[in-house]
């Protein structure tokens, strides 16, 4: 058996539609591909379940990139959640999902049963899913793989606001996002981004903090160039 | 519970507290800034749809004739009713109106109804007997805050572009009422002598700090909240406080000064919107009539035939199904069928009659409107004629 790369779907890199068919199995011997989200196998034929781009992590990784309001939940996001209540073993934890997760109290650096961090309602986190299934709620952790805090924690100051989980990765790809390079040049702020369509941006001046929200909702559905002109020009107005 | 109301994360609520105090809105907005308002009509008339920036509401008019209240027998109704989908927002539940909803149908109905807004006399037809009932319906779809004031918007509009079909009363006692089609006339607008509009206040601080038009997350935060609804001749019309912080007497005179600067600012923009909707609206129909002419050519023709050979007239005496469709007007053959059962032959000629009546009192353009429009154009060729014969008889 010689030992060829499966074909690339031809709808990689492009929109697709809930039935879509997205790969054929018949056409493929001896395979094994990965299928992520949006995706599902029909017979011999791998469909689409919901709209958005095809993408490819070669070889073999299939997904399905959507934008939407509301967030389902993966192993190994990292997602901006408000604690919406306590409970001796875990914090509960809204992460816009369809379920609330679960934040072990212990899942933090060091974390034993003395030092139990103390959380009142309302309070902004930055977290990991470690967890993800539609039987149990999602589980949250404050540790990278590593055991360390990394980053990961209570969020104080600033501002959260919410947006799409599609803005919420365009946020985090690399290279930078034009928007957040257009702002990066002129002021100086803090940002986290979850993929759970959060975002929390801090800054010393709480103009500064307005103007970088607004500039990254407002640039959801613009081109490169034209985030960089609607950056400029929200600069000026400022200056 | 799952369905818990929204609440925002400590971080928001500081922010948006501290903003405040030096005169920031998390929106880039000024105090005293309303919201993008975007609004458009539906196909028919008497729906509206209204953004006001996230918020999203939709407006839907609809009358009827039915018996007016007892202690006001000359006058119409209006009566508002409110739809919160789960769909604009998790905390709202299906069913159940909420505590929400009721106050927004509360203030808007106060509003409109209690300050005669809407002309209600004009609406009757018969005194103590028929009366239009005007229903406003109001869909909220998305809750971006301050769903009174776009809710109150889109009540407005919807409103403006309303038209109830025209009616007139006949028949033999001179208490039938005619409903006339669409086609047949015109229908007529709603009198609406002014717009009171809605202009709500949020307060923060100890009612130190006042903004208006409050979004979804200023209203987590929100201490107190007031809604004045004025018109823009600066006549108030109604005022709800609800609830939260006191507010000190001074502030509240300032504030319904600055509601009536945009009352008349929002005032006009639903008049422009109404305005460019109605002359489209007008432009369609003027378009319609070109393509037409041919076919009014065709009525002529069909004319001539039937003089040529009788067969066509004998049948259509022939069957009473076919006088009913002749005398084309739905809602009047409805309303009298229980009447011709008993006297065929009366309530017909009587219907033949206001038939006639109505037709010549019709402007010219309507007629034709009425020809060309239906495709019964050969029964209605034959009509003078059949009459004619009925009369005879």
């Amino acid at each position: 058996m010689e030992s060829r790369k499966p074909p690339p779907s031809p709808l990689v890199d492009s929109y697709v539609v809930p039935g879509d068919v997205v790969l054929d199995l018949s056409e493929m011997t001896n395979q094994t591909i990965k299928l992520g989200t949006g995706l599902r196998q029909e017979c011999d034929t791998i469909q689409a379940t919901s709209a958005g781009m095809l993408r490819l992590s070669k070889p073999n990784k299939y997904w399905v990139e959507s934008s939407q309001k509301r967030y389902v939940p993966s192993v190994e996001d990292t997602v901006l959640g408000v604690v919406v209540d306590t409970k001796p073993d875990n914090f509960l934890v809204d992460i816009k999902g369809p379920n609330v997760a679960f934040l072990p109290v212990l899942s933090f650096e060091g974390g034993t049963r003395r030092n139990i961090p103390k959380f009142e309602i309302g309070t902004l986190i930055y977290a990991r899913v470690v967890k993800a299934n539609s039987f149990m709620n999602p589980e949250l952790s404050c540790m990278d793989a590593a055991g360390k805090a990394a980053e990961f924690g209570q969020l104080k100051g600033g501002y959260m606001f919410d947006t799409s989980t599609g803005m919420s990765r365009m946020l985090l790809s690399s290279p930078t996002c034009p928007v957040l390079e257009a702002l990066g040049k002129k002021l100086s702020f803090e940002i986290a981004v979850g993929l759970n369509g959060r975002v929390w941006v801090n800054a010393p001046a709480p103009s500064t903090v307005i103007l970088v929200s607004n500039a990254i909702m407002r640039s959801e559905s613009l081109s490169g160039i034209k985030q960089r002109a609607m950056v400029e020009n929200l600069l000026e107005r400022l200056s | 519970m799952e369905h818990l109301r929204w609440r925002p994360s400590v971080n928001e609520r500081e922010f948006i507290e501290s903003a405040l105090q030096s005169d920031l809105r998390v929106d880039g907005r000024h105090s005293f800034d309303f919201r993008k308002l975007k609004i458009s009509f539906g196909r028919e008339d008497g729906s509206s749809e209204v953004q006001l920036g996230e918020t999203h509401v939709l407006g839907y008019v609809t009358a009827q004739l039915v018996q007016p209240y007892r202690d006001r027998p000359n006058e119409g109704t209006l009566a508002i009713f409110t739809e919160f989908s789960p769909m604009a927002d998790p905390a709202f539940e299906s069913g159940r109106p909420g505590e929400s909803a009721i106050e927004l149908g509360r203030v808007i109905d106060r509003g409109l109804r209690e300050s005669r807004a809407v002309d209600m006399e004009s609406l009757c037809v018969v005194a103590g007997k028929q009366v239009w009932s005007v229903r406003v319906d109001l869909h909220i779809l998305d809750n971006g805050g301050n769903l009174i004031d776009a809710a109150n918007i889109a009540a407005l509009a919807a409103l403006s572009t309303f038209r109830r079909p025209e009616c007139t009363v006949g028949g033999d006692d001179g208490q039938q009422v005619i409903v006339h089609d669409p086609e047949v006339r015109d229908p007529l607008p709603l009198t609406i002598h002014h717009m009171p509009i809605a202009v709500t206040f949020a307060y923060f601080g100890e009612g130190n700090i006042v903004v208006v038009d409050p979004t979804y997350k200023e209203e987590a935060v929100v201490g107190g909240r007031m809604t004045a609804t004025i018109n823009s001749n600066g006549d108030i019309c109604a005022i709800q406080k609800a609830g939260g912080e006191g507010v000190m007497s001074s502030v509240v005179m300032q504030c319904l000064r600055i509601a009536s600067v945009k009352a008349a600012d929002i005032t006009s923009k639903i008049k422009k919107a109404v305005d460019s909707y109605t002359t489209e609206k007008a432009l369609k129909k003027v378009k319609r009539l070109p393509a037409s002419l041919p076919q009014k050519i065709n009525v002529t023709d069909v004319t001539m035939e039937d003089k040529g050979d009788g067969e066509l007239e004998t049948q259509t005496v022939k069957t009473p199904s076919d006088v009913q469709e002749i005398s084309k007007d739905p809602a009047t053959t409805g309303k009298a069928s229980s009447h011709e059962d008993a006297q065929p032959m009366l309530a017909e000629s009587s219907n033949a009659e206001v038939k006639i009546t109505s037709s010549s009192g019709a402007a010219g353009e309507s007629e034709e409107a009425q020809e060309i429009g239906s495709p019964k154009s050969l029964k209605d060729a034959i009509k003078p004629k059949h009459k004619r014969k009925k009369n005879k008889k």
